[in-house]
């Protein structure tokens, strides 16, 4: 299979060469992925159920190892690199997922701050970033609230800000707009757009929503049975 | 600005290994004060017997007994010698035979009482060679013999205590290290959002180790103020009993040594706790992601 490669320039975020996964002996979940995905790109992954959509993500935001093949992320062979390495390497990627996975006993000031707070950063010197942030995704008057009392796609947005707050240098979604309506779905795939082009991050959305690809008219990556394939042809046979 | 703790407050899981950790600190520190007696009441029969010697004379001159006595004051390390009067050999022998032995002409030896400084040495074979030099009959009973038993029964009890004191803290420990286990579990969700916002394992690992910590410390306090309260407890028992089990027994007090074990009955849990819970969790989040 040819590689896929989306991006105009040389300059690869994330690098995939022959990338197998296995979770057990039950068989191959992902299969030969070759991948490019240059910096500063936004892409579309798409796929039925079970393809293993979220699957490559986890390889691509490091929640798994590759059975075989090699990811490099940022020019950094990640199989290489110590635990400690991977989680400072992980800093660099914002993840947003279709269920949130907000900390539902922090406000969402604290969620969209943890990154930072992670990083050993004080309170006092990220507060006007965050309430900023939080400004940006419409939630300033939801600062002090918890999770539990906020709407679906309030909580979608705590959690994308929380994804943005360090500005990452790539940015992965599962399902951003899976748990919230229409209009909601458009409004956050439209703040991933205007991330990209205002801090050049690259951005990779898993989604089932063709009709979303097609709206947005950014290059897409297909996952069918663990195998990928390239979004030209896909496109022109749609 | 106050920032809550990322792993949320305690439930009632924290409640149950609270009272665990508390009953595993009350039972070390009790162990301990135990061990520690032991030394106190060795201490306390060796300064009272080690350095007391009997020389037993097969003699009736008392007159050659009295010159024995003085050349045994001259011997390097005795500090008293005291020539036992008849009246003293009777009030001595009187428990085992009964009173008026000497009136039945029982032939009794002359008994010298010999007090020696144990730092210096024991001054038996002096004796003996003195007895032999004067051509007297007669044995020397260094009483520190008898103590030997005592000493052994009390190593054996300090043995037992320091063993029970170790396999509580490996119970500690095991007990951590399992609720720390199922503690990482029940957060898997704060877990996995940690790891994704670029915490390392170490910093994971610090939470727990804070929040096991902080509940050893307290469990520690409690446990070593119930120990406290044991040891209070037996040693007023022992004043009621008119010192008779006090010269047998372990005798714990609050002298500065047992003040110490309860300070750091608290301290030691805390450290176990903290340490058992941070090996775990490094262990564990490996398999996790």
């Amino acid at each position: 299979m040819s590689r896929f490669k989306a991006g105009p320039g040389d300059d690869i975020a994330v690098s995939l060469d022959g990338v197998c996964l296995n979770y057990d002996k039950t068989g191959e979940v992902l299969t030969d992925i070759d991948l490019d995905l240059e910096k500063g790109s936004f892409n579309f992954l798409t796929g039925p159920s079970g393809a293993g959509k979220s699957s490559l993500l986890k390889l691509l935001y490091l929640a798994h190892a590759p059975s075989r093949g090699n990811i490099r992320l940022f020019g950094r062979h990640t199989q290489r690199m110590k635990r400690r390495d991977l989680a400072h390497l992980r800093r660099r990627i914002g993840v947003v997922f279709q269920e949130f996975r907000l900390l539902d006993h922090l406000t969402a000031f604290e969620n969209v701050a943890l990154p930072l707070r992670v990083e050993g950063q004080k309170a006092s010197m990220y507060r006007d970033e965050v309430i900023d942030l939080l400004r940006w995704v419409g939630l300033s008057e939801r600062v002090d609230m918890r999770p539990p009392s906020l709407s679906g796609g309030e909580q979608q947005r705590v959690a994308i800000a929380r994804a943005l707050i360090k500005k990452p240098d790539l940015l992965i979604a599962d399902e951003p707009t899976g748990n919230v309506d229409f209009e909601m779905g458009r409004k956050i795939v439209r703040l991933f757009v205007e991330l990209n082009k205002r801090f050049g991050t690259t951005v990779l959305i898993a989604t089932h929503d063709l009709e979303l690809i097609r709206e947005f008219n950014a290059p897409m990556l297909r996952l069918s049975h663990g195998l990928l394939a390239q979004d030209r042809d896909l496109r022109e046979n749609q | 600005m106050r920032q809550t703790p990322l792993l949320p407050q305690g439930d009632a899981r924290e409640a149950a290994l609270f009272f665990v950790v508390g009953a595993l600190c009350f039972l070390a520190a009790l162990s301990a004060l135990i061990a520690q007696g032991t030394y106190t009441a060795a201490a306390a029969w060796s300064a009272q017997i080690e350095g007391e010697l009997s020389v037993i004379v097969q003699t009736p001159d008392r007159a050659l007994a009295e010159d024995l006595a003085d050349g045994i004051q001259q011997i390097n390390g005795v500090i008293e010698v005291n020539l036992l009067s008849e009246e003293e050999v009777e009030a001595l022998l009187q428990p085992s035979l009964g009173s008026g032995v000497l009136a039945g002409s029982l032939a009794l030896p002359l008994l010298i009482a010999v007090q020696a400084d144990v730092l210096v040495g024991d001054p038996s074979p002096d004796i003996t060679a003195l007895m032999s030099a004067m051509s007297i009959e007669g044995e020397v009973n260094a009483h520190s013999g008898y103590t030997a038993y005592v000493r052994e029964a009390l190593r054996l009890l300090r043995f037992v205590a320091m063993a029970a004191v170790t396999l509580l803290a490996a119970t500690a420990i095991a007990v951590i290290a399992f609720a720390t286990k199922a503690a990482l579990l029940a957060r898997r969700d704060i877990v996995d959002v940690l790891h994704l916002s670029g915490a390392d394992d170490a910093y994971i690992a610090r939470l727990f180790e804070k929040r096991f910590w902080v509940l050893a410390v307290q469990a520690g306090i409690g446990g070593a103020v119930a120990a406290l309260a044991a040891s209070a407890a037996i040693v007023f028992f022992f004043a009621e009993t008119d010192g008779i089990a006090a010269q047998l027994l372990p005798q714990p007090d609050l002298n500065r040594w047992n003040i110490a074990i309860l300070l750091a009955t608290p301290i030691v849990a805390g450290i176990v706790a903290r340490s058992a819970a941070r090996v775990t969790v490094i262990s564990s989040l490996k398999e996790m992601m």
